[in-house]
This record gives C-alpha cells, structure tokens and sequence, in this order.
C-alpha cells in the first residue's frame, strides 16, 4: 500500500519532471519553495524575536534562491514529512539536516553534502586529539547507542562505560570517572554549553563515523541539482560557507564544534 | 547454548552467551564481597545495639534502609566523586597492581561501597534480632567465668544468635546477589549490564534478557540451596 503510493507519487514527479523543468517553474513564479525545520536549532528553527524561521540550513538556502533570482519562500516541516513534501511539489527543495542514505536515494535526489555530522567526542582539554589515543582511555557512551557499538567494534582496547543518557555520562567525566565521553557532535556542543566548568573541556578534533547533510532535490532535475552544487561549492570558495558554519557553531556561538567538513570534501 | 532449530527462533550466538558468563562472574564476585563485608559491619552495628552508640547506629541504620538503593549507588558514585579532589580521583580511576592483586575499578568500588552499606544495615536487623533470642542466662553465666564482653559475644553469644537467625541471614544473601543488578546504573559490567549490552548488540531481546534471568535464577537457587545444605551439616556435627 505504502510502496504504491510512494511510487504513484515517484510516477507523478517524474511526469512533471517530463513536461517541464522544475527551474522553468521557479523562474516564473518568482518563488523558491524549501523546506526547512522550524524546531531544530540551530539548523532550522523558529525566531523567537524576529518570528521568522531561521538557522544554517536557511542561510543556505537562501543563497539558492538569490542565485535564482527568486524570493525564498520556507515550508516548516519535520522530519517525518520532508519527503511527502517534497514529492508532492509542494516544496522544490528540502534543506532540513537531511542526511543522505541509500533508502532515500530511492526517492529523491541529493546535491553535495554542506554539512557533516558523526560520533564524537568530549575529553579534558588537549588530553584527546587523534583516534590512536582512545587505546587504553575509559570513555562513556549512552547505553543502547549505536556510537557504543562502534566504539567496541573498532577500539577493543578502549574500556567503554555505558551511562543511561548522555546527561549522566558527562557527570562522570566531569567527576574523572572517564577520559572522554561520545555521542553525536552537535548533542555533545549543546551538553558543553550549558556545563558551569565547560573551560576544561573540548570537543576532540576527529570524528568517527561520519553522517553527510545535503539539500533534497525531486528526482530527475539535473539542471536544479547542478545549480545548487554549484551555489554550494562557491560558498566553500568565497568563504562564504564559514561565515555561515561560525554563525550557528564558532568559537562565539553557545555551542562551538570545530568544522572539520568543507563542502566538496565529499561528493 | 545449542540453537534448538524447531523453535525457528535466532539464538545467541557463543560470543554473547560468552559476555553473560563475565557478567555472571562479576555479579557473583561482587556480591561474595558484599555479603562477607556487609556481615562484619552488620554484626559490629548489632553489638553496639545495647551500648551509648545506640541513638547514632539508629540513625546510620535508617539511612541506609529507608532510602532506595538507586539513590545510594548514584550517591556513592556520581555525588561522593564529584566531592573528591581532582588527583584523587585520578588515581582512583587508573589501574594499579598490588603482586598480583589488581586495583577494583571506581565503578566497582562505588557499587562494594554503596552495596555494602545497605546490605549491613539489613544484616545489623537480623543478627540483633538474633542475639535477644538467646537467653540471658548464656551473657549471664559467661559473665561469670569472668569472660571480657567482646569474649562472650565472639564464643559464647553470638555462634547461638547466628544460628537463631541463619535463615533470614541467608535471605538477606540472596538480596544482596539481586540488588547487584542495580550497578548497572553505574556501568559495573554484571549480568543485568551485560545483558542489556547483548541485547543492543544483537537485537535479539527476548532471548538476552531471558537468558539473563535463567542465569540469575541459577545463581541465587544455587546459593540458597547450598546455603541451606551447609545449615543441614552443620547442625548433624553440633548435634553429636
């Protein structure tokens, strides 16, 4: 039932798609349509102040829509219905911290990743640079994570301590139970930002399983998904796209995570 | 551990089987420790029941026994480090090795300590109760031989209270091997841990925590059944 309706769905984007070009449409409404969350800081998310939504995935998307030449115009979405959204035309894009997997290459088409998320870790400053160093160390990891999985698998030499949440894990590496804990890099900024003694701490400067971020394109555009890879990439080269990663995730934002991804590191 | 095909369910394969058993080994050390720990305390806490320490072994004794043991493990290890200094605490989470002794880790420390303090004061309940039972006369004629207290309580005593009270003592063991389960909340690697860690890993959660009760079941039966054997001996040679 499901498979069906997503295929007649994949049939009408893909008659759409035949008749007319999805930039064509664009041009000539004036308006970019893209999806974003508006409840996900700080990649999308709803203003308190200036009630508009706003976060990075936004200020990439509006680099899109002024190379178009159109007004941006953001559908709020979550991640259940970023998908239908967008192939049911409602939305032309979907800039929502969309990772790329297999099974949604099945129904929609990816650009270049802008953005790249994975496991990381919190250690003692300057105590945890390399990945050979976790050899020996007590690192925390939530109970029931697939980052506990990886961490077993890949460093048997490592004494992995399981902690109900991630919350309860970095008490214990406050108190030097651990040497490090590990979780998804943007959840462990987020935990670091609100510690009172967040100065002895950092991020590590690697991470160890990778998750790409990129804008979702309706199957089949070639001429769209070639002007957004181009957008992107010029962001890389004018520096545009680390004024727009320190915005959301330098040093001087609540929750700094090292960018250790440049657009076109991955294609 | 042979996979019973007819049942067309998966089975764990010998690998995780192979973490229950360490987990198994865990919880039976650490409650072995616990429960030799928790009745030299418990019996110091009894004796000082009648002495001007009175009031104060009250008070440590509701402590311990009206709050959860959740709470005390959490306590132990999350509250009393953060209280630690820093170089304190780096030494207690490195490996030392005394010959061939090792260090414990903090988690285990933390769950001896907190475990021990708890199970004491359930221990203190059941060997006071014990030593009223025996009669006055026993503290009495002891006396009489000129006997100083702690040599009636050692020899005359408490070999009569201990035997009043073996049941429940026993009881009070078999608690100890259940409530290591809960150190799990402060990462000791025992059989409720391992289990849950077999389950994340496998997926196959019917069959880990399954496994993890058939294992505690024959862990805690064992104990009660040796310990009461041990009662059935003992009382053949008293008797003779």
């Amino acid at each position: 039932m499901k498979s069906k309706l997503i295929l007649a769905l994949l049939l009408a984007a893909g008659a759409n798609s035949a008749f007319a070009d999805r930039i064509d449409d664009i041009k000539k409404d004036g308006v970019l349509r893209v999806a974003a969350f508006d409840s996900n800081p700080p990649f999308g998310f709803l203003d308190a102040q200036t009630r508009q939504i706003n976060g990075l995935d936004v200020d990439v998307a509006r680099h899109i829509a002024s190379k178009l030449g159109v007004k941006l115009e953001l559908v709020p979405t979550n991640p259940a219905n970023r998908i239908p959204l967008l192939v049911s035309g409602k939305a032309d894009l979907i800039a929502a911290n969309f990772t790329v997997t297999p099974d949604r290459a099945k129904q929609v088409d990816f650009s270049l990743p802008y953005f790249a998320s994975g496991q990381q870790f919190i250690a003692r400053k300057g105590s945890l640079q390399k990945p050979d160093q976790l050899a020996g160390l007590r690192v925390g990891a939530d109970k029931g994570t697939t980052q506990e999985i990886t961490l077993r698998d890949k460093y048997p030499a490592t004494k992995v301590v399981s902690y109900d949440d991630t919350p309860l894990a970095f008490a214990a590496l406050r108190n030097g139970n651990v040497n490090a804990i590990t979780q998804d890099g943007s959840k462990l900024a987020a935990l670091l930002a609100n510690a009172p003694d967040k100065d002895k701490f950092e991020i590590a400067p690697f991470t160890l399983t990778r998750e790409y971020q990129a804008i979702g394109l309706p199957k089949g555009e070639a001429r769209l998904q070639k002007l957004v890879n181009d957008v992107l990439l010029s962001l890389e080269k004018n520096g545009e796209a680390q004024k727009i990663y320190d915005r959301w995730f330098g040093p001087s934002t609540k929750a700094p995570l090292p960018r250790d991804f440049k657009i076109g590191d991955k294609v | 551990m042979s996979p019973p095909a007819w049942l067309g369910y998966d089975w764990l394969a010998p690998r995780f089987i192979g973490w229950m058993l360490e987990g198994v080994v865990q919880t039976a050390w650490l409650s072995l420790l616990v429960c030799v720990a928790a009745s030299v305390l418990g019996i110091v806490l009894a004796a000082l029941q009648p002495s001007r320490l009175r009031w104060p072994v009250n008070g440590w004794l509701a402590a311990h026994r009206y709050t959860p043991l959740l709470v005390q493990l959490l306590l132990w290890y999350f509250g009393v480090a953060s209280l630690l200094p820093e170089g304190a605490m780096l030494w207690l989470n490195a490996p030392h090795a005394f010959g061939p002794l090792t260090w414990p880790s903090f988690e285990f420390l933390a769950a001896f300590i907190a475990l021990t303090l708890y199970s004491s004061a359930f221990i203190a309940g059941e060997v006071e109760a014990g030593l009223r039972g025996v009669p006055a006369g026993q503290y009495a004629a002891a006396h009489a031989l000129g006997m100083r207290p702690w040599q009636v309580l050692r020899h005359i005593v408490l070999p009569q209270a201990l035997r009043l009270v073996y049941r429940p003592l026993l009881g009070q063991y078999l608690a100890v091997i259940k409530n290591t389960s809960l150190t799990m909340a402060i990462g000791v690697a025992e059989l409720s841990y391992r289990s849950r860690q077999v389950e994340t890993e496998t997926l196959l959660t019917f069959q880990a925590f399954a496994v993890a009760t058939l294992l505690y079941l024959l862990l805690v039966l064992g104990t009660q059944l040796a310990g009461v054997r041990l009662q059935t001996a003992q009382r053949g040679y008293g008797d003779a």
